[in-house]
């Protein structure tokens, strides 16, 4: 088996939208929480494990306006932070 | 052990105004200052033991801390120890000579209480007539000496409706800020909660959310709402909205008898006061005092009832553990907003979990 690029949500994290399109990310196992704006709103959404991370950047610099140059370098970010946390995995598959 | 970051000063145990809403009680005298002040001494020791501990900065609050008698050699000994130095302040006192005294420290946060747009409000909150107009000239002063303060507004049933206008008036008058408060149910506190001169909680949860939401983005004056973290926006946080992570594990109080104490409240609450500056060893109470050492192990995770559930609490950690203990005898005692709420069926939904037994 092998790591693909492709993340994919910790289905038990639950995303709790609110005020201005921000959201909090509960994880229930753990009882931890993270909030995130809402590009990070937008992020998770796509993280079904289908996509990978260039998928997701893509779909984010067509639905944000001026998204920055960093953009996939903040994505990224973001999405390995969530995973060091356990909110995030990434898809395997066979060799 | 964590660093001692800061030492708040509470260098006075009396006052020159009378304040309705004062959590610290002091005694009231309209001049001069009858009442027990820090020794200059018993504060440079407590400086001097505690910058192996880390301490950064002071604050010098009160009573009204520009009573104190030696307050411009305090404030020396700041700028001599490079110290950050915050100053909470009624303003009464404030001349342009202090103002130029505090804007020598190149560190320095001023706060100037202020709770109303007109003399009427504000002096039937404060209790003398005139210190409307001292504390705006302070403000006044302290701008032209290069410093820009932050007024602090303490929300109750007399004022509420002067908030939109009171951001307009410190706007004009130059300030950096304006913070509003909630009315702690602690010593005079107490007596104008039971006296319902406060707001009710779903009040001032609404009173926040108007001033987060709707005062704060037309404005260019920086405009906080103090109150628990659970209740504020998001964007609010994670844009600095002027309250951080609580400091509890870097704080430690100097009240005017010249004791160590959790905070000011030590002038309150006996068992909260750690040893006495100069005879026991900063050191030694840092490091060893019962409570403190407690604090450190049980926040926040032994924090109870709604607190405990609080997708907050690791950076709230209870909002005010003294005021806490104050109305519960317990250091894990939810705080009371935070409970009110809750009971009110007013606490936000999305910010509470718990991991399953």
């Amino acid at each position: 088996m092998i790591q693909t690029d492709r993340p994919i949500a910790n289905p038990v994290v639950v995303l709790r939208e609110e005020f201005a399109d921000w959201a909090v990310l509960f994880n229930p196992d753990t009882a931890y929480a993270a909030g995130t704006n809402p590009v990070g709103v937008a992020v998770w959404k796509l993280m079904d494990g289908k996509r990978s991370l260039d998928d997701i950047v893509s779909e984010i610099q067509n639905s944000f306006e001026d998204t920055p140059d960093a953009a996939f370098k903040e994505i990224a970010a973001f999405v390995n932070t969530l995973a060091e946390n356990g909110f995030v995995g990434f898809e395997v598959e066979n060799q | 052990m964590p660093t001692l970051n800061t030492l708040y000063f509470y260098l006075t145990e009396g006052c020159n105004l009378a304040c309705r809403h004062c959590w610290m009680g002091p005694q009231f005298h309209a001049t001069g200052n009858h009442y027990p002040t820090l020794p200059v001494e018993l504060y440079e020791t407590a400086i001097r033991e505690a910058r192996p501990l880390g301490l950064s900065g002071v604050k010098l609050t009160g009573g009204e801390p520009l009573l104190h008698p030696h307050f411009a050699r305090l404030l020396e000994i700041v700028q001599r120890e490079e110290l950050k130095l915050t100053v909470e302040t009624n303003g009464l006192l404030c001349t342009p000579e202090i103002a130029a005294e505090i804007a020598k420290s190149h560190k320095r946060f001023v706060s100037v209480s202020i709770d109303g747009t007109d003399a009427a409000t504000h002096e039937w909150v404060r209790g003398v007539p005139g210190s409307f107009e001292a504390a705006r000239q302070a403000v006044r002063n302290l701008v032209a000496a290069g410093i820009r303060p932050q007024v602090i507004f303490t929300v109750m049933r007399k004022n509420a409706a002067q908030v939109d206008a009171m951001v307009r008036m410190v706007a004009e008058l130059g300030a950096g800020s304006l913070k509003f408060n909630v009315v702690q149910p602690t010593a005079r506190g107490e007596k104008l909660h039971e006296d319902q001169e406060t707001l009710y909680i779903g009040d001032l949860i609404e009173l926040g959310r108007h001033v987060e939401q709707e005062l704060a983005p037309r404005t260019t004056l920086k405009v906080f709402f103090h109150y628990p973290p659970a209740f504020r926006a998001l964007h609010r946080i994670a844009g600095g909205d002027g309250c951080g992570a609580c400091g509890i594990f870097g704080i430690l109080g100097v009240i005017a008898s010249g004791h160590y104490a959790l905070c000011g409240i030590g002038q309150q609450v006996p068992e909260l006061v750690f040893g006495e500056v100069g005879k026991d060893s900063l050191e030694e109470v840092w490091r060893e005092n019962a409570t403190l050492k407690e604090l450190r192990e049980g926040l926040p995770e032994r924090l109870e009832g709604v607190c405990s559930r609080c997708l907050m609490k690791r950076r709230c950690r209870g909002s005010c553990i003294a005021q806490n203990y104050y109305s519960k005898g317990s250091l894990w005692a939810p705080y009371w907003f935070c409970e009110q709420a809750e009971e009110a069926g007013l606490f936000p939904p999305s910010r509470v979990g718990t991991r399953p037994a």
